[in-house]
């Protein structure tokens, strides 16, 4: 039975054999173990001594992004802003009755139309109808208390002007889905959007002290005068901001829908207006520069000056030998149509094209209407350019045009936005620091003892030039009872910071710019003299 | 002392369930903290609104022309100019005549 002798088969392994493989196992789940607490531990000792960089990520948006940043003026001032607001909808599958329903919401909403309003209520194929836009909370919660079936409401966002009428062309406005449309609103919409997506304001040039001022003076001038519209403009002529800019009548852009079209028409940097004798210094400033007068040579301006089948008159006429100074100061038609021909054509065009008064202004309005400047054909149209007919062009880019009084001689473009004390304007030069200096002190006189008396303030030392140019009527004709009358001017005279012009459109035969301009400007720097940091001098003791 | 095999697996397992319980709590509370997070970014959300809607408001209260025609109306003031200032040695003559002074009450005894 037992063929092989002891042939016991032992078929359980030795311990040794045994335990290996184990062991093996064993050791792997150690190492794997320790690898993970190591791993753990390392992640754990590298976050306690760098943070959470995911926590410092969300903690960094402190301030939620909004699609439109707030802008508001140059001292902080809001002018305009971005608030919760409420569509009104329905979801018609749940509208009960849609007749009660919009009679309801007529009684909150007296504007809504009726019929439109049922019509929609009614419209099944639509999951939800918007009813109207940007409610208010409170009116939000009127609504509520209705209780009425299938109405909701959604989130939106509305702009809003605190500041009403004021500034509206220069600030403008948007569309109820906040679509830029006009003004600082539209020409800076990109900045606009760039600002709100961090959180921050934009902050415009504008002053709303001195806006304000401007804004009673200038309308309560062209009331009196019965102006159809009337504009002003103030600059920083150092750094070409604006720190005041109005259009009249306005309009409130938080409902500028309703407003007509005349409120809406922005008369700064969008209505083109021949610019009559404001232009003038200018004309001297490029004879001067070009040397084909001095400031020696006296002119016989005392007969009407025939050109080919025209004759250019004086509005008063000047006795004897007038200077440049008295051509200026006392508004001298004949005396500038003689200087711009000594200029010619080409020269004068190449000095209105440096000046901006051929090209749209940079105002970042939105809109800037090009200028009417078509080339001079003949004598005559470089005679009239050089007093003031045949170019039309914005009061914004008069406004620039006349920085370089304050510049000696560079012209700083206009700007809505408020520079940083060391952010330097780009300076284009036109005329000689001489010539400046030269024509400056005939605009100074032309305020002490010329057209432009009323505008004088004492302390002040306003240098500036009257203008009046007769308006096109019927058939092309120069209509002599209507005028545009304006004044431009810069200040104080001797050391000439701000430049300021201020027009009035479509007003009567003897309604001259030194009538109904030039007093507008002395009333508006009275008061704004002090948040200019200037200082008006008492009247004087009775 | 000689800890066991045995007593080394106990303790690896114990260990691992700490570690999944720890996990879990850890990934729960993270959760939690997320919900509160974002509950934190809703209101102040809200409270930005409510502050834009608060300043336009202030702004509105404050704008220029309103105030003045309350000082009119209510204090009779009117918007002055530094040209209509006096000049310094007209403003002696131009003040009311100095009152004389009023006799002091008695303290009460």
């Amino acid at each position: 039975l037992r063929p092989f002798g002891q042939t016991t088969l032992n078929f359980a392994p030795s311990p040794a054999l045994e335990a290996a493989p184990a062991r093996v196992r064993v050791r792997f789940l150690a190492i794997a173990l320790f690898a993970l607490l190591s791993l753990l531990a390392g992640r754990a000792i590298q976050l306690a001594f760098t943070g959470d960089p995911l926590a410092r990520t969300q903690g960094a948006q402190t301030v939620p992004a909004i699609s439109r940043a707030d802008i508001t003026d140059r001292n902080g001032v809001l002018l305009a802003t971005t608030v919760r607001a409420y569509a009104l909808t329905a979801t018609p599958s749940r509208v009960w009755n849609a007749d009660e329903t919009a009679g309801a919401l007529l009684r909150m909403f007296p504007d809504l139309n009726r019929a439109d309003t049922v019509r929609r209520l009614r419209d099944r194929e639509r999951d939800v109808v918007y009813l109207r836009r940007g409610l208010t909370p409170a009116q939000r919660e009127a609504v509520l208390t209705l209780g009425l079936g299938g109405i909701g409401f959604e989130t939106e966002d509305r702009r809003v002007y605190p500041q009403g009428t004021m500034a509206a062309h220069a600030i403008g406005f948007t569309d109820v889905d906040l679509n830029p449309l006009a003004g600082a609103e539209r020409g800076l919409d990109a900045q606009i959007r760039a600002a709100g997506a961090v959180g921050r304001a934009l902050a415009l040039s504008l002053d709303v002290r001195v806006q304000y001022a401007l804004e009673t003076e200038l309308e309560s001038a062209a009331r009196a005068a019965g102006a159809s519209g009337a504009s002003a403009i103030l600059l920083d002529a150092r750094s070409g901001e604006t720190l005041a800019l109005v259009s009249w009548p306005s309009f409130d852009p938080n409902n500028a829908g309703a407003a007509p079209a005349s409120g809406r028409r922005d008369r700064v940097a969008g209505d083109l207006h021949e610019l009559g004798s404001t232009i003038k210094p200018f004309t001297i400033a490029m004879a001067l520069d070009e040397q084909v007068t001095n400031s020696a040579e006296t002119f016989d301006v005392s007969r009407p000056f025939a050109l080919g089948r025209d004759v250019i008159e004086d509005h008063e006429r000047i006795e004897g030998l007038a200077s440049l100074r008295e051509i200026l100061a006392r508004s001298s038609n004949i005396g500038a149509a003689r200087l711009a021909l000594r200029l010619g054509a080409g020269r004068q065009r190449s000095f209105l094209q440096r000046l901006g008064l051929l090209s749209p202004t940079s105002l970042e309005i939105g809109r800037n209407q090009a200028p009417l400047a078509p080339q001079a054909q003949g004598r005559r149209d470089v005679a009239g350019i050089g007093y003031g007919y045949g170019l039309a062009t914005t009061q914004a880019a008069l406004a620039g045009a006349y920085t370089v009084f304050a510049n000696e001689g560079a012209l700083v473009r206009p700007t809505l936005l408020r520079r940083a004390p060391e952010d330097a304007a780009g300076r284009t030069p036109v005329f000689s620091p001489q010539t400046t200096r030269q024509v400056l002190s005939y605009l100074r006189y032309a305020v002490t003892n010329g057209t432009g008396r009323a505008a004088d303030v004492r302390g002040l030392q306003v240098a500036g030039k009257t203008g009046t140019a007769e308006k096109l009527g019927e058939g092309a004709a120069y209509d002599e009872s209507r005028n545009f009358s304006s004044f431009a001017g810069v200040f104080p005279a001797s050391d000439p910071r701000y430049v300021i012009v201020v027009s009035l459109d479509d007003v009567h035969a003897g309604q001259v710019g030194g009538a109904v301009a030039a007093p507008v400007v002395a009333r508006v720097l009275t008061r704004a003299a002090p948040m200019l940091g200037l200082r008006a001098e008492p009247r004087a003791e009775r | 002392m000689r800890i066991s095999r045995r007593t080394l697996h106990i303790l690896a397992a114990v260990l691992i369930v700490v570690l999944a319980v720890g996990l879990y709590k850890a990934k729960s509370d993270a959760s939690h903290a997320q919900a509160h997070v974002r509950d934190l970014h809703g209101q102040i959300e809200d409270t930005e609104a409510d502050m834009r809607a608060l300043k336009a408001e202030i702004a509105h209260l404050e704008n220029p022309a309103r105030v003045e025609a309350l000082a009119e109306r209510e204090l009779g003031m009117r918007a002055g100019s530094a040209g209509a200032a006096l000049p310094e040695s007209a403003i002696d003559r131009n003040l009311p005549a100095p009152r004389a002074p009023a006799l002091q009450p008695s303290a009460p005894h």
